[in-house]
């Protein structure tokens, strides 16, 4: 630390370098941190749990025609599902509007009184019947299960309320965050009339994984209906080990009940897997890119410091051999770069630090991004300085061995 | 001179091949990351119809009011309720105007073994085909009575004509779309407008080519929903007809105002027909209306992802880093060549002549980087498929126009990143090598 | 051929001032070989980056060739060193990068030559100074006097009027200085007007004419005690 002094001096002279690698660090430092922040949000996004037991379930895609868009569908839908239900390898199934992660669903706003003029929460709903819980695998933690006679046809246009619905653990703690929601009323849209939340079960997230529904992303309500409508999912639970059968006889069985409807080629029979895989496909993808350009940044930025280090230990050849001459040991001038280095990171981190939280700010306004949190700042200075020297270490070391005898050198 | 400079830069960099190598590699990944990210960018903002996007536009109307609108910056929906497409349809204050919604028909084939399947399908008015200049291989459009006679008609794509009738003429025959018949007015030429701008609202601006067009009053009249989104402030009641006359917004709707002071005009209708409709009790609020090209609607629409403008930008500051990088190793390159330079200087090499030979020495570099950034862009528009959506990824490609940007951004690049390594070599003086004897 | 009155070169930091040079005055005639000696730090080196306008002065007027030379810009200095001027150091400052072919050819390539004209130049050239056969060579393959005679020889090819050499013996054992001196012997009969700065006496007497600097000023060698002093000096820092 005695050295600092005479080293300023010599950063000095060499302004451009030394202006050089900490911009290089200072920039780095502001991409890394940012970079890293996002990896951190998709990823946590990507291992968001659905609610259901992933493996054994697929979803088919169904839309009847030449029927009526609102009313033709709820009869052969229900044959649909006797069907799949009796075919061989299928434990259960269940006609739904959407299922987690589905990309597209019905989303609405949840009161908790009849008269307040704002909603509490947001949820999405599903309209499913008694096997729900089953096909999903959805675990109530509170409650019951809808009974059989409790579900109804639904005209999509025109749903109506329903008495009693089931909750995700979410949405019960939303409405009523002491914990006592079971048996209570929730308002859902502008309805009137209360709906009893009846069943809790421990986690059902929406179908969507955009940031837009990141706010109620495990709120979810299930209705005990049945739509009408002429579009349909069939979300089915296969016994263990018979799903690629069943992606193969669950469509032939359906053409079979009838064959005027449209299941369509692409995505229209998918195992869960693959639902997860293309919900989350470019949250995956930005993490990869964010995680590739952080590490090459990272590797360039050092080679960029090793370069221009062995370039002023080139430069300073004759001064270091008068240095040692004069007594300066091995260790002194390999301590030398290294304090020289530390103090270029250290401005360049400050720098990098304020251009991180800066860019960030920038970011959250153009583009709906989280605060950055400190945490990756002080990860990334921390990074940042240990990658400088370690980048410094091979070009000082070699400076340390510059033998004292190059004083006496004149070219 | 030129060749005898691009040959003591191509010695420099053999010299030092490492250092090199570094530098190449610098520019090359730089440059890559910025124009794969690039590559999509310009796809998704890309302008679908050059020729007219000043001319098209989209009318919005605050149908809901200032608590709604409240929640979206004071915008009025992005979609038109059922109710304002139609007074806006029987007005006809544009050269051309139609209202449209998505409507996924689906085509059962003659084909007795063939299965049923979906198209992407719009309800459209005549006026469509014109405004959104769709080309046709036969046929045409169907014209003004057809929509006013809720005709059983339809204009299908070249792809579904291929299918349907091994690409033959078709005008005339019979389609059967969700079990009925309609007869086909015309065939369209291979049309699909990037972005997809006429419904940005239900397809963020990327989807399959449509291949069925429909009246919109015959697909109103035969209570086809929308196969988009609808959205409504408060209860629709139940049934068709209390839904389309309710105020929830799921119609689409262009017009066509060929110049500015048609715009004028129409924004002048607009606000007239909602104060018509607040002193008819409909609306209980002042006008808020808006009319926005088709360039102004992609924007304002967000068509272009967050992933592609946040990749673009984390790429860019990508290469300004692996730029500062190369500023660094060009200075300590040249600098190392002091006594070359000097002797150069002191044998009547001029200023000039150093600038041009180490600008030269660093161009070569940059065209190193901008062919590894080639290969780079390359693998990376490849893998493009990894972020985005299958949609705008197959949009990414490397032709002709971003390879040549891709090497003129690299050796630009470079060069500017040499400028100051450059002029500090300049400025080595010729008796440099005399003094430091 | 070169005329320096009253020239003066001063060096300036933010604390002292440094006269280098003090109402300098020198004159050399075209065909003259002349030696200028002179004890370490008396100007020797700075008189001869002036003369080859590698430096600008500070006052008073140098005629190079007939042109007054403060007035001209970085350009027209440049042309005249590429054109007019040969160098030969004592570093022998050869570009370690090129071979010795292609370093004979850095002031032709310059001058803006066509390739065959340089080829000639650049053979002929190596020729006289009897290195052609090792055209290929890189300077690091050549001993010191072989490199100083491919610099001699870069000098050469350009056929300049003047040619400045700074103890061009300096890094060489005596033998290899003695080709070397005699090399340079036979160009000044040729005609070419030579201006060696030195600090060996014994080379000095070899020039027709030898000038003597003392703290940045020419002195009467006849007169000056410091004279006398100076080759004492001179002749116990020599090898010889």
């Amino acid at each position: 630390m005695l050295q600092i002094k005479p080293i300023l001096a010599a950063l000095k002279r060499h302004k451009a370098g030394t202006i050089l690698i900490a911009m290089q660090i200072a920039l780095t430092l502001a991409i890394v941190c940012n970079a890293l922040f996002i990896i951190q949000q998709r990823i946590e996004r990507i291992s968001r749990p659905s609610g259901m037991v992933e493996t054994d379930l697929m979803a088919i895609q169904n839309r009847f025609v030449g029927v009526d868009d609102f009313k033709g569908g709820g009869t052969l839908s229900r044959a649909d599902v006797q069907a799949l239900r009796q075919l061989p390898g299928v434990q259960d199934a269940i006609s739904v509007n959407s299922y987690p992660l589905r990309g597209g669903g019905w989303s609405t706003g949840v009161r908790l009184n009849a008269d307040d003029k704002k909603p509490k929460g947001h949820t999405t709903l599903y309209f499913v019947d008694d096997h729900a819980l089953a096909t999903m695998g959805a675990r109530l933690i509170a409650g019951r299960n809808f009974r059989a006679d409790e579900i109804s046809d639904a005209d999509p246009q025109a749903v109506g309320d329903p008495a009693v619905v089931i909750v995700s653990k979410a949405m019960a703690d939303k409405m009523y965050p002491d914990g006592s929601a079971l048996g209570k009323p929730i308002y859902l849209g502008d309805s009137k009339k209360p709906s009893t939340i009846i069943g809790i079960v421990a986690q059902l997230i929406v179908p969507w994984n955009g940031t837009w529904a990141d706010n109620f992303f495990e709120n979810a309500v299930l209705e005990p209906f049945l739509l009408t409508g002429s579009y349909t999912n069939y979300l089915i639970r296969t016994k263990p080990g018979q799903l690629q059968d069943v992606m193969k006889s669950a469509p032939a069985a359906l053409t079979k009940v009838n064959r005027m409807r449209v299941i369509p080629s692409e995505r229209g029979v998918r195992s869960y897997a693959m639902v997860r895989d293309v919900a989350t496909k470019g949250d995956r993808g930005m993490a990869i890119l964010m995680g590739v350009v952080c590490l090459v940044l990272l590797a360039i930025t050092a080679a960029g410091i090793v370069g221009l280090t062995s370039f002023w230990v080139g430069q300073r050849r004759k001064q270091i051999g008068v240095r040692r001459a004069l007594g300066a040991t091995q260790r002194d001038i390999l301590s030398y770069f290294l304090t020289e280095n530390l103090l270029i990171g250290t401005a360049g981190v400050v720098i990098g630090a304020l251009m991180a939280v800066g860019m960030n700010l920038w970011l959250v306004t153009q583009f709906e991004m989280a605060r950055l949190s400190l945490l990756y700042v002080l990860v990334g200075v921390v990074v940042l300085l240990l990658l400088g020297q370690g980048a410094v270490l091979a070009p000082a070391v070699r400076a340390s061995r510059v033998p004292p005898v190059e004083a006496t050198r004149s070219v | 001179m030129f060749a005898y400079y691009l040959q003591l830069g191509l010695r420099s960099l053999r010299k030092n091949p490492l250092l090199t190598a570094l530098m190449v590699m610098a520019i090359g990944f730089g440059v890559a990351a910025s124009m794969t990210t690039y590559s999509v960018f310009r796809a998704t903002s890309n302008n679908p119809i050059p020729n007219k996007s000043s001319r098209l536009y989209v009318p919005q109307i605050d149908n809901w009011g200032p608590e709604d609108a409240a929640e979206n910056k004071g915008e009025p929906p992005s979609a038109m309720s059922y109710t304002d497409a139609i007074n806006l349809m029987r007005d006809k204050r544009g050269k051309r105007q139609t209202a449209l919604y998505p409507i996924g028909l689906s085509i059962v084939p003659d084909d007795v073994n063939m299965l049923p399947f979906r198209e992407n399908s719009y309800g459209v008015y005549a006026d469509a085909f014109a405004m959104f200049d769709i080309p046709f291989i036969y046929g045409g459009g169907w014209n003004a009575a057809d929509d006013d006679a809720h005709s059983a008609v339809a204009v299908i794509g070249r792809e579904l004509n291929d299918k349907l009738f091994r690409g033959a003429n078709s005008v005339g025959r019979e389609i059967n779309l969700n079990g009925r018949s309609y007869r086909i007015t015309g065939v369209m030429d291979k049309w699909h407008p990037e972005p997809l701008f006429f419904d940005a609202v239900n397809t963020n601006g990327f989807d399959d080519p449509t291949e069925v067009f429909v009246p919109f009053t015959r697909a109103v009249e035969l209570k086809i929903s929308t196969n988009g989104n609808n959205n409504c402030n408060r209860d629709a009641g139940n049934g068709w007809d209390a839904w389309i006359h309710s105020e929830c917004v799921w119609t689409g709707f262009w017009v066509e105002l060929p110049t500015t002071a048609d715009a004028d005009a129409y924004r002048q209708y607009l606000n007239g027909y909602s104060a018509e409709q607040q002193r008819a009790g409909r609306f209980k609020w002042a006008p808020n209306t808006r009319l926005r090209n088709v360039m102004e609607w992609l924007d304002y629409q967000k068509v272009v992802p967050q992933e592609a403008k946040v990749s673009l930008l984390v790429s860019l500051g990508f290469l300004l880093i692996c730029l500062v990088n190369t500023v660094g190793l060009l200075l300590a390159k040249f600098l190392k060549r002091s006594a070359e330079i000097g002797v150069r200087r002191a044998l009547g090499a001029s200023r000039k002549e150093i600038y041009l030979q180490f600008l030269i020495e660093a161009g070569s570099i940059g065209l190193a980087g901008g062919v590894l950034g080639l290969l780079l862009t390359g693998l990376g528009v490849l893998g493009v498929s990894l972020v985005f959506e299958p949609d705008i990824a197959k949009l990414a490609t490397l032709d002709m126009s971003l390879m040549a940007l891709t090497l003129l951004v690299a050796i630009l690049a470079t060069v500017l990143a040499a400028f100051y390594p450059t002029w500090r070599a300049a400025q080595v003086q010729p008796a440099w090598q005399l003094k430091s004897n | 051929m070169l005329k320096m009155t009253h020239l003066s070169k001063v060096y300036r930091t933010e604390v002292v001032e440094t006269y280098a040079l003090r109402d300098f005055n020198i004159n050399v005639n075209e065909g003259e070989f002349v030696a200028v000696t002179g004890p370490s730090g008396s100007g020797k080196t700075t008189f001869l980056t002036i003369a080859g306008l590698l430096e600008t002065f500070t006052g008073g007027q140098y005629h190079l060739d007939g042109v007054e030379v403060s007035n001209l810009n970085d350009n027209e200095r440049s042309k005249i060193r590429n054109e007019k001027i040969g160098f030969i150091f004592q570093a022998f400052n050869l570009i370690p990068d090129l071979n010795v072919y292609d370093n004979v050819e850095v002031p032709l390539r310059y001058r803006g030559m066509k390739g065959p004209e340089r080829k000639d130049r650049i053979m002929n050239a190596l020729e006289r100074v009897g290195l052609a056969s090792r055209a290929k060579h890189y300077p690091a393959e050549l001993s010191g006097g072989q490199q100083q005679r491919v610099a001699i020889a870069r000098a050469l090819a350009g056929s300049p009027r003047l040619l400045l050499a700074d103890e061009p013996t300096g890094n060489l054992d005596t033998q290899m200085a003695r080709g070397v001196m005699e090399l340079l012997e036979e160009i000044h009969r040729e005609g070419a007007t030579i201006v060696m700065v030195t600090h060996d006496p014994e080379l000095a007497a070899r020039a027709q004419r030898n000038v003597h600097i003392i703290d940045g000023q020419v002195v009467d060698l006849a007169e000056d005690p410091r004279f006398h002093q100076a080759v004492h000096a001179a002749r116990a820092n020599s090898p010889a």
